[in-house]
């Protein structure tokens, strides 16, 4: 289904699956990276929703297939369905919340033992807007997650008055034991969020990706150093409810 | 009419004869009363109780209604049922009685196959029944008129009179039923109505107030209340119903109702006839709606059984806190939010109160997402009261398991629809298949939320109009007609993401015309909605309920154990830190070992109850029945099924280390087995039924010991005292003794395990139960690796003809040997305790201290020390034995304590000097116990005592055995991964156990005198006296008694040998290949064979492997079994010595003491007996006279 008007990139799809506590604010995160939206009363997820976004890296985009699981302890035993060939997952927690980190970790290790092989794990600890860290005031700050991550990380420090719970360190330390990659992100003010799925776009293997459907196969070469360069410039896309026999309802509205 | 329905019946039994209606009770076999429940949505305490053929008439209108009249309108064949409480007729030929075959109770026939309400007919609460009457009629025909309550509500009491004017405006309901069938039945079946009316007149309160808050008793009110105000019916009334009501056509279906309902009763009184079934598959009016879910669901039934449990509920928890209340609040304020009742507080707030009662009348479910949806769908219909009912209707009845905690349900019912898919659309699902789409990912949310969340709301409605007549298939045949409707699009559907928008875009665009382009103006007037239904119902009317049942059997395992293998990766996962020190394997086997004893625990829970049931005479009683009345069909304890239950009591428990460790296994049991044999084939999950036998408690498996050890290892691993251990617990527990291999690590263990009240003291009695522990630990033998020692090999080389050290000897020996090394222990506990009051001290100030250092400086020093010491015990003993008397315990103690030179020891003097001649022991028992107690301090009560740590410490330390026991045995001893049954020793878990056990009331001879010691000696300590705890008085004067020991392992040995003589078959291979499977017999062999030489050693060889591989096993076996005849005398004599006989029961505590240790005894010696010949049978007599 490559794009009939335009294919100049090499593109490929993503399954990705968000997993992590009730109520850390998983669809949020989808919805904010999808809409650019917000909804303070998010109806819950009944099993998993399914929305997909590309993210446009300079060599090549990537079509996220994004399941967005339901949190509640009980659903714990549909996510193997979810996660199921996934090549991505977004691991989240609510850094207000210890014990969400504790179910966190949980995740990443079922994912680790029984997911897909090489699947690029992201640690995420979600509403930085309710934590005293400047750097989460802004939302349009398109900066590496190195900054970010350094400016987070010195604030872990003072961490009097806030809602912090769950210091910047010792989840970061957890995230590099594991390989995971690591973000601190606000859904609320859209702080990181971007950067969460771009970082996870660069960080697929070339290889693990499907010659995506209708896509030529991956054919440059990612030079997956720059983060910061096309994210946020992804497509708000929610999964589109025309019908799936318009090619250009599904994809061409992309690019 | 009848014949023919009985003839569609039996048709109906040979073509399904396995038609299952649910899967909740038992599975395949489901109780007559589950089926019956099921098809007229009884609440649980109703059974099946009498039924009777027999035609319905139901005069065509009330109006008319009159004598007259009777032979004009309706008449239908059928069935009429009686319960507790409750009348049912149904059209549905389906027999409950329990000569009933099940495929009579199953076979359905009708709309819900058994569903639900099927057929025709009526179920009236008994309560509603206002009078019957028996008809004088012809052809002796046995006709009945039942009057009913119908209108009740409008009826106050003063109104009485007024009822006859009102006539008009409430009209009495009068039915005629005709029943068919001998006149005795009938007789019967009156007697049971008379009853049960009887019973049900208290009841007519509770009608009338439940009756009160239904809609149709509003709508057909007579003219005088018209301002009446309505009942409750939803948050509809005040924010307007879903939809355009003229759209709708809401009036019209109203008038429909209305003289419906006015003609065949309302509510509970309603009378199910063709009318009906139509009426609701056009869609229910916005105000009846919930009415009529109510009532078609059953919930209403549940209402009527407890009328304010939701009232009660609300205000006996209000203000507590729960998981279940957090998970609500989250979201409340996402729940139909695009529905203006959910946006304002009134909404939210029925909202939450609904589900939060629920949780707590069901903490089990508790709150599962999806949950808010479906009440919130219903509140807009119906009061919070109803609402409530009708959810617990939901989750216990019409999607079981859908909410549950691990909602195998919906994962269950997503595998059956998957199935049917395949079945009925092969072509979409190759498609399926082969694009690796996943079906449930589309479809688990309209199951989950009942279509509710998936389809525009008016639509969802109409689904759930049908959906509660005929139970759960419609959620099934729905989906299965969106997919068909929508199959070609889907066909081109490559990934999730493409499925899933065509199934949304078909969904937004339900209101539309189905054929658009459609001349015809009917059809184009045809909506896709209703397109959808007729597709549904029309072609897949071949979903019926039975359908569904049977798919669900059909997954069900597979479902489960999906379930379970990743609740069982999570939980293992999640097991903490302690968890590590353990093999992964290792805690998987914990794991369902845990689960095992719980799940299997409850099914023979169940099933003991159940044959108690049964076991009951005649058909039960209202009361009985209604008491009985098992928690409702929910199914338990599979851990797929939800948390039944995760925490194990003390008995769990028990059998859990029975499962695991020999030493947990009773010796005793107190109630006869099964042959293990039978059931080995058995599966692990579905199999008790498989016999009729009545079920011991401890089903097939052996019963386990109840051993105050097994007490102390239970509170000590129950860390927050709550009486029973989480998953968790356990496996800390055992992490702790498996985990580190670390000796010291044991060892402190142990004594925290005695060490009651945390002081880091042990007292006297604690230092008896320890060694009552070591011997309890022991008495199967010890496992782990324990290395032949100094001590074995003098022991081997005492032994008569000892010129090979190499053979099996010192291995097989060490069993008896450790009860040396117990004894030992004990004795040096007393030799080195501290006394609670210094001035209490016996050697003198001072002296202790001092030699306990030095003691301690000797055992740095020469680490030798004490395994010279042991050596030199084992000398004495060994000497002991070549004189053939027993008569030197004197000097061999006197020797020891020489040896070691600790303080003096307290004991040895008080040993009662031994004597062959048995006539003279009573005698100097009574001398003894007299000297001992003045003698030996040590048992004085009045001298306090403990050891320390460090102490017990020591004393574990210097004795090789011991230490070895601590180092290896004990944490081997729970064989986590392997369990004992599965291994070649598994007849170790069969009766002959208690053959098997190296005790001292094992080892025949010693028995009779230790228990004569025990009398002498520990009869100075109080404890020592009370009746069944035998090992206290042999614990007490085993200081005493250690070459008793000896003696009697000399003894085994020649017996043993002379058994090796007569069985002795050359050629056959050696001992050393043989599985160590009831190892405490082989030692008997190999030691024969290591002390009658070459010979001995072949024969061995030929005795051994008989109880190996080669099936001489039987031999063996049956010749011991006979032996435990003839020693049955001789135990019987023993058991004459009265409390001598309670005592040395070592290994069968408490109770069962004196039976048990007779058995014990005999089977001991039974091998002994058998190949010793006339002279080990002279012994064995010899000692039992005593």
């Amino acid at each position: 289904m490559a794009d009939l008007a335009n294919a100049p990139k090499p593109s490929s799809s993503v399954k990705l699956v968000l997993l992590g506590e009730a109520a850390v604010g998983k669809s949020s995160l989808v919805l904010r990276f999808v809409n650019n939206d917000f909804q303070e009363n998010k109806e819950p997820t009944i099993g998993a929703a399914f929305l997909t976004q590309k993210c446009n890296l300079p060599t090549r985009t990537i079509k996220f297939e994004i399941w967005d699981t339901a949190g509640q302890e009980r659903f714990a035993s549909l996510a193997p369905m979810y996660y199921r060939n996934a090549q991505a997952a977004l691991v989240v927690y609510d850094l207000t919340k210890p014990a969400s980190l504790v179910k966190a970790k949980h995740w990443v290790a079922e994912l680790q033992r029984q997911a897909s092989p090489g699947i690029v794990i992201a640690l995420v600890g979600n509403k930085l807007d309710l934590t005293n860290d400047e750097s989460t005031s802004t939302a349009t700050t398109a900066s590496a997650e190195n900054s970010s991550e350094g400016g987070a990380e010195s604030n872990g420090a003072d961490d009097s008055g806030d809602a912090r719970k769950v210091s910047t360190d010792e989840a970061k330390t957890y995230a590099d034991e594991e390989g995971l990659l690591f973000f601190e992100t606000s859904a609320k003010t859209g702080h990181n969020v971007t950067e969460v799925f771009t970082a996870i776009a660069n960080a697929i293997p070339e290889t693990s990706l499907k010659s995506a459907r209708g896509g030529a196969g991956g054919g440059g070469a990612g030079g997956g150093g720059n983060a910061a360069h096309g994210a946020g410039r992804s497509e708000e896309q929610r999964v589109n409810l025309n019908g799936p026999r318009d090619p250009n309802a599904k994809e061409g509205c992309a690019c | 009419m009848l014949n023919l329905s009985s003839f569609v019946q039996r048709a109906q039994q040979l073509l399904d004869p396995t038609q299952g209606l649910n899967l909740t009770d038992s599975d395949k076999n489901p109780s007559k009363a589950s089926l019956f429940q099921n098809q007229f949505r009884l609440p649980a305490s109703q059974h099946p109780l009498f039924e009777i053929t027999a035609e319905l008439t139901i005069p065509p209108s009330n109006v008319t209604q009159g004598e007259k009249d009777r032979d004009r309108g309706y008449h239908y064949a059928g069935k009429l049922h009686l319960s507790e409480s409750y009348l049912c007729f149904s059209t549905t030929p389906s027999s409950f009685l329990q000569s009933a075959s099940t495929s009579t109770a199953s076979a359905f026939t009708g709309q819900t196959h058994g569903g639900g309400p099927s057929g025709n007919g009526f179920t009236f609460p008994l309560c509603s029944i206002r009078r019957v009457e028996r008809l004088h009629s012809q052809n002796f025909q046995f006709a009945l008129a039942i009057t009913t309550w119908n209108g009740i509500a409008q009826e106050t009491g003063k109104d009485k009179d007024a009822a006859g004017k009102d006539k008009k405006d409430t009209k009495e309901q009068r039915i005629t039923i005709q029943l068919a069938g001998p006149r005795v039945s009938c007789e019967r079946f009156c007697d049971g109505l008379k009853k049960g009316l009887r019973a049900g007149v208290g009841s007519v309160g509770k009608l009338k107030k439940v009756v009160a808050e239904c809609y149709s008793e509003y709508l057909l009110r007579p003219e005088d209340k018209k301002t009446a105000t309505p009942p409750d019916a939803g948050l509809g009334m005040l924010f307007r119903y879903p939809g355009d009501p003229k759209k709708l056509r809401d009036r019209a279906k109203m008038r429909l109702w209305a003289e419906y309902l006015r003609d065949n009763g309302r509510n509970v009184t309603l009378i199910r006839q063709p009318t009906f079934h139509k009426l609701i598959r056009v869609g229910l009016p916005n105000r009846l709606r919930g009415e009529i879910w109510e009532l078609t669901s059953g919930s209403v039934y549940l209402r009527l059984e407890h009328p304010t449990l939701y009232a009660e509920t609300l205000a006996k928890f209000e203000g507590q806190e729960s998981l279940a209340i957090d998970e609500i609040e989250k979201d409340l304020n996402r729940s139909l939010p695009e529905y203006p009742g959910f946006q304002s507080e009134e909404g939210i707030g029925r909202l939450r109160r609904v589900l939060t009662a629920y949780s707590w009348v069901n903490a089990d479910v508790g709150y599962c997402q999806a949950m808010n949806i479906v009440v919130a769908a219903l509140l807009i219909y119906m009061s919070e009261a109803q609402a409530f009912f009708l959810l617990s209707a939901l989750c216990d009845r019409l999607v079981p398991g859908y909410y549950s905690t691990t909602m195998y349900g919906t994962l269950l019912d997503q595998k059956v629809f998957e199935s049917l898919v395949e079945r009925t659309m092969p072509i979409l699902w190759e498609h399926l298949v082969r694009s690796d789409v996943q079906l449930s990912v589309v479809s688990l949310p309209w199951f989950l939320s009942l279509y509710v969340n998936s389809m525009p709301l008016v639509f969802a409605f109409r689904v759930l109009d049908v959906f509660f007549v005929e139970g759960p298939k419609v959620l099934f045949q729905v989906g299965l007609a969106i997919l068909r409707i929508n199959g070609e699009e889907l066909l081109d559907a490559a990934d999730d993401g493409a499925f899933i928008s065509v199934l949304k875009s078909y969904f937004a665009r339900l209101d539309e015309s189905a054929h658009p382009k459609s001349e015809n103006p009917k059809l184009r007037a045809v909506t896709r909605f209703q397109e959808l239904m007729v597709v549904a119902f029309k072609e897949f009317s071949g979903i019926t309920h039975s359908s569904i049942v049977e798919l669900r059997l059909k997954n069900k395992d597979a479902v489960l154990n999906n379930i379970e293998s990743f609740a069982k990766r999570t939980a293992i996962r999640n097991l903490g830190p302690d968890s590590k020190m353990l093999s992964t394997e290792e805690l998987g086997a914990l794991y369902d070992k845990f689960y095992g004893v719980l799940y299997e625990r409850q099914q023979r829970d169940h099933i003991i109850q159940e044959q108690a049931r049964r076991a009951k005479p005649n058909r039960p009683r209202a009361g009985e029945a209604a008491a009985n009345g098992d928690d409702h069909n929910v199914e338990k304890g599979r851990v797929g099924l939800g948390p039944s239950t995760s925490l194990m009591d003390y008995d769990a428990f028990r059998e859990f280390l029975a499962g695991m460790a020999k030493w947990a296994i009773s010796d005793s049991p107190s109630t006869p087995r099964r042959d293990n044999s039978t059931d080995k084939d058995r599966s692990f999950y579905n199999s008790f039924r498989k016999s009729d036998v009545l079920m011991s408690p401890w089903g097939a498996g052996p019963e386990p010991a109840d051993h105050e050890f097994l007490q102390r290892l239970f509170k000590m691993w129950d860390v927050d005292s709550s009486s029973a251990l989480t998953l968790q617990n356990v496996v800390t527990g055992l992490a702790r003794i498996k985990g580190k291999r670390d000796i010291m690590g044991a060892i402190n263990y142990f004594f925290e395990l005695h060490d009651d009240d945390g002081d880091g003291k042990v007292d006297r009695e604690g230092i008896l139960r320890m060694s009552e522990a070591l011997l309890f630990l022991s008495r199967r033998g010890l496992e782990g690796t324990l290395s032949p020692s100094n001590s074995t090999l003098t022991l081997n080389n005492m032994a008569e003809g000892a010129n090979s050290p190499q053979n099996e000897v010192p291995g097989q020996t060490v069993n008896e040997r450790f009860l040396g090394s117990v004894s030992a222990f004990i004795r040096r506990c007393f030799e080195y305790a501290d006394p609670d009051h210094p001035r209490n001290h016996y050697s003198g100030p001072g002296d202790r201290a001092q030699s306990e250092e030095d003691l301690l400086g000797d055992e740095l020093a020469s680490p030798d020390a004490f395994a010279i010491d042991d050596e030199s015990d084992e000398e004495d003993e060994d000497d002991l034995l070549t004189m053939d008397s027993p008569a030197h315990s004197p000097r061999t103690t006197a020797t020891r304590v020489v040896d070691q030179a600790p303080p003096p020891s307290i004991h040895l003097n008080s040993a009662p000097p031994l004597s062959t001649n048995n006539s003279d022991m009573s005698d100097r028992r009574r001398v003894s116990r007299a000297q001992s107690e003045r003698a030996n301090i040590a048992l004085d009560p009045s001298n306090p005592l403990h050891i320390t740590l460090p102490t017990f410490r020591m004393v574990v330390l210097a004795d090789e055995l011991l230490e070895q026991f601590f180092e290896s045995s004990f944490p081997a001893s729970f064989h986590i991964l392997e369990g004992i049954g599965g291994s070649p020793g598994g007849a170790g878990l069969s009766p002959t156990a208690a053959s098997t056990l190296t005790t001292f009331s094992s080892l025949g001879m010693g028995a009779g005198r230790a228990v004569g010691a025990a009398l002498g000696g520990g009869g100075g300590v109080p404890a020592a006296a009370a009746g069944g705890r035998g090992l206290r008085g042999v614990l007490d004067n085993i200081v005493t008694d250690g070459m008793r020991v000896a003696a009697e392992v000399r003894r085994r040995m020649e017996e043993a040998q002379k058994e090796l003589e007569k069985n002795a078959l050359p050629g056959q291979r050696v001992g050393e290949d043989e599985e160590d499977e009831e190892e405490e017999d082989v030692p008997g062999f190999e030691r024969g064979s290591g002390g009658g030489g070459g010979a001995g050693r072949s024969g061995g060889g030929g005795s051994g492997s008989g109880g190996g591989a080669y099936g001489g096993d039987a031999e063996r076996r049956s010749v011991r079994s006979s032996d435990r005849d003839l020693l049955a005398g001789a135990d019987a004599e023993a058991s004459d010595v009265g409390p001598v006989a309670g005592r040395v029961s070592v290994g069968s505590e408490g109770g069962g003491g004196g039976g048990g240790g007779g058995a014990v005894n005999g089977s001991g010696s039974g091998s002994a007996g058998a190949g010793g010949g006339a002279g080990a049978g002279r012994v064995v007599g010899v000692e039992f006279d005593g």
